[in-house]
């Protein structure tokens, strides 16, 4: 079994399906990208927003370059696809490893870090609930003033490589300059602590604010527009600089369709009857629409909401929700 | 050409009055500019391709994108692969393969495969999809697959597919159903898949990576 | 001779006239003429390696695959990694091995946890000898180096196999368990000392 070391990872010799039409294998997305060794700032949507990308969802130059090839052929002549071998000491600082892996380098500090992201540590690493931890540190309870989300996050701190990935999905990372940016609350798998994470009024979703590195996932690249922009809701990641969206009913999508009219009034048909509304300035983050994850922290904040409601009202609300467990 | 590749999961069309878009439904991402969005009911035109719809499940809620605008499309996060007919050979398809088309194209309801009534109904029995939507017509067309689908050039010889993992295909080319002895218990993981596609001629055949069927 | 290249999330398998093995239902296309056979569970070995296979909990359902032509493999759009073996040893989950070649024997092996209650991970599946095996994963795989003074924690959903002199142990810190809460994050986790590989997907599932 050969692991020829620094060999970057992935990325059969040229295209697989050489020169066929309609080729999904030639987009350079999800291609291995040149790593192990030489830190590439791939992957990495770092900040457009704010100067957008001119043609959003186009790779950051270099992208799509070929690795260079340094596999030994395999028995058969043909070149085989081997793994980078990675270590505490040619795994990046702070970088990505590969589209859907982040390796966070722990130097005595503090990240606060979801629930379940880990994959592996190399060294001294210490994970504690967010809970406990912040009745000994106050500033714990200063930077993650999220109550809904701080049973589903812990802080990770200590010395080592920490490697962190979320369901396969690209991971990105971020560098907010006294800025803020508004995610997916499901989508943030971890933020340095020099930054404080509050809850958006947009429910789902948290805003970072400060100077400091998060890192996000999405389904697919991300892809940045420009306002004004209308978004389905399920492909929103989130948005920065511009006001909070509103909410874009379609009316002659409505008028035209009862089902969709009926069910737009307690949740949503199909999307199309109903969008996220940006206007101003800023940036809107996109990914491919997912299979909607399971946020437990969506029901504690929906269930928090439901203060506002007289008995009656809440009583015609459970009626309402029993009947719509019931049919699915 | 309306449909632009923003990466491996969603497409974008640039829509104008001359060159409306039918999508499937609900796979709309956000869009900007003057866009309108209409619920279309029965796919296929005629009778014949309404009765095919009601008779095989293959009634895919798809919706028109009207006006001027740009469009992201995608949905659940499934690879799409853009192909662009040139009038000659229809596509062959399932309907819930079908992200997004030229309006201008046309779809129909068809049997895949040449065993006649009683494997139809056997077949529609065992829910293998063997109704199958033809794409007539000049346009593109973006097709959804687990994983992303990779062509199979035909020229001549004759290949085996796994329904499952049957995207669709472009050219001259028959498509057969065979039950293969033992075949059960070997592809299939769960029930009735003792089935596999065997395809002959000249063209593409595209295949995704996976068994998963949606 | 069979052979295996990986292309992404598609394993190609050219035949010559030989068989390889792979996982059930792994087949999407096939040109050429190859045969189809279920071969039972995992690996050879007769009775007593079934029986053990059995008790372990770690199954494995293969398919042979002999005649000429090239098949394509493919699982759930996992991506798709070669190991060439030149009689060593990989470690492997059996649910990531897509297919192999003949010459290869797979065994089930006892990971030895003490003080493990629950089935998972009380037995993993070796590949030995000569030939290739083609494993999956969500996202690429990466190996990660274990050396003396560099142990490796890796949480076991992420885990996907191993080679060389490695040992394995449980850990549950104190922290680790209290943040374990209501729902299951990562109840325990594997720790790695020795030297050798582990190898790690991209996806705690």
């Amino acid at each position: 079994m050969t692991y020829p070391p620094g060999n970057p990872y992935g990325q059969p010799q040229g295209n697989p399906y050489g020169g066929q039409q309609g080729n999904p294998y030639g987009q350079p997305y999800g291609q291995p990208q040149p790593h192990g060794g030489q830190p590439q700032p791939y992957g990495q949507p770092q900040p457009p927003y704010g100067q957008p990308q001119p043609g959003y969802g186009q790779p950051p130059p270099g992208y799509g370059q070929p690795p260079p090839y340094s596999g030994q052929p395999a028995p058969g002549g043909q070149p085989s696809w081997q793994p980078s071998t990675l270590n505490p000491h040619t795994l990046p600082d702070d970088d990505n490893v590969n589209p859907y892996v982040f390796c966070i380098a722990l130097t005595g500090g503090e990240w606060f870090m979801s629930k379940g992201a880990m994959l592996a540590y190399y060294g001294d690493v210490r994970f504690d609930a967010v809970t406990e931890y912040s009745s000994v540190q106050a500033w714990v309870a200063s930077r993650f003033s999220s109550p809904v989300y701080i049973s589903d996050w812990v802080v990770a701190q200590g010395h080592g490589k920490l490697l962190i990935g979320d369901r396969g999905f690209d991971l990105n990372s971020y560098d907010l300059d006294d800025g803020n940016l508004t995610i997916k609350a499901s989508n943030l798998c971890a933020f340095s602590k020099q930054l404080e994470l509050k809850q958006s009024i947009v429910p789902g979703f948290v805003t970072l604010i400060g100077t400091g590195k998060f890192i996000a996932s999405s389904n697919g690249p991300v892809i940045f527009v420009e306002p004004p922009f209308r978004a389905d809701p399920d492909a929103l990641l989130g948005w920065a600089d511009c006001p909070s969206p509103s909410v874009h009913h379609d009316a002659q999508w409505m008028t035209q369709n009862l089902r969709g009219m009926i069910s737009g009034a307690l949740g949503r048909a199909s999307g199309e009857e109903r969008q996220y509304d940006f206007t101003g300035q800023g940036t809107i983050l996109l990914q491919s629409s997912e299979v909607a994850r399971e946020d437990p922290a969506v029901l504690r904040l929906v269930e928090s909401q439901t203060q506002l409601l007289t008995n009656s009202q809440a009583g015609s609300l459970g009626q309402r929700l029993i009947a719509r467990a019931q049919q699915q | 050409m309306p449909f632009e590749t923003v990466n491996s999961k969603v497409v974008r069309a640039h829509v104008s009055p001359g060159t409306p878009v039918l999508a499937r439904r609900g796979s709309m991402l956000g869009y900007s500019g003057q866009v309108a969005f209409r619920p279309v009911h029965g796919q296929g035109r005629g009778i014949g391709g309404m009765v095919g719809a009601a008779m095989s499940g293959e009634s895919n809620p798809m919706m028109a994108t009207e006006g001027t605008g740009q469009v992201l499309y995608g949905h659940k996060g499934l690879h799409v692969t853009v192909l662009e007919l040139d009038g000659g050979a229809p596509l062959v398809c399932e309907a819930d393969r079908l992200l997004a088309h030229d309006a201008t194209l046309q779809t129909s309801v068809q049997f895949l495969g040449s065993g006649g009534l009683k494997s139809a109904i056997s077949g529609a029995m065992t829910g293998q999809g063997l109704f199958t939507t033809n794409v007539h017509g000049r346009g593109a067309v973006a097709l959804l697959s687990h994983g992303g689908a990779f062509p199979l050039q035909l020229q001549g010889q004759q290949i085996g597919v796994d329904p499952q993992a049957y995207v669709g295909h472009v050219g001259q080319l028959t498509v057969d159903l065979a039950a293969k002895v033992g075949f059960r218990d070997v592809v299939g993981r769960g029930s009735g898949e003792a089935f596999q596609l065997r395809i002959g001629g000249h063209g593409t055949v595209y295949v995704q990576a996976s068994e998963k069927k949606f | 001779m069979a052979l295996l290249t990986a292309h992404k999330r598609v394993l190609h398998a050219d035949l010559q006239g030989d068989r390889i093995r792979a996982a059930s239902g792994s087949m999407v296309a096939f040109e050429g003429n190859v045969d189809f056979k279920s071969s039972g569970m995992g690996g050879g070995g007769g009775m007593r390696a079934a029986l053990k296979r059995a008790v372990a909990g770690e199954s494995l359902s293969l398919m042979d695959c002999a005649g000429h032509g090239r098949v394509y493999l493919a699982l759930d759009a996992m991506d798709v990694l070669v190991v060439d073996l030149a009689g060593d040893t990989l470690t492997v989950e059996s649910e990531h091995i897509l297919a192999h070649t003949e010459q290869l024997r797979l065994d089930v092996q006892f990971a030895g946890l003490r003080g493990m209650t629950s089935g998972h991970g009380l037995a993993t599946t070796t590949v030995t000898g000569h030939g290739q095996v083609a494993i999956v994963s969500e996202g690429p795989v990466m190996a990660l180096e274990v050396a003396p003074g560099a142990d490796l924690v890796v949480d076991p959903d992420a885990y996907v196999g191993s080679r060389g002199q490695l040992s394995m142990n449980l850990v549950s810190g104190v922290s680790w368990k209290s943040l374990v809460g209501e729902d299951a994050g990562e109840p325990f986790s594997l720790r790695f000392t020795g030297s050798g590989l582990v190898l790690v997907q991209s996806a705690e599932r």
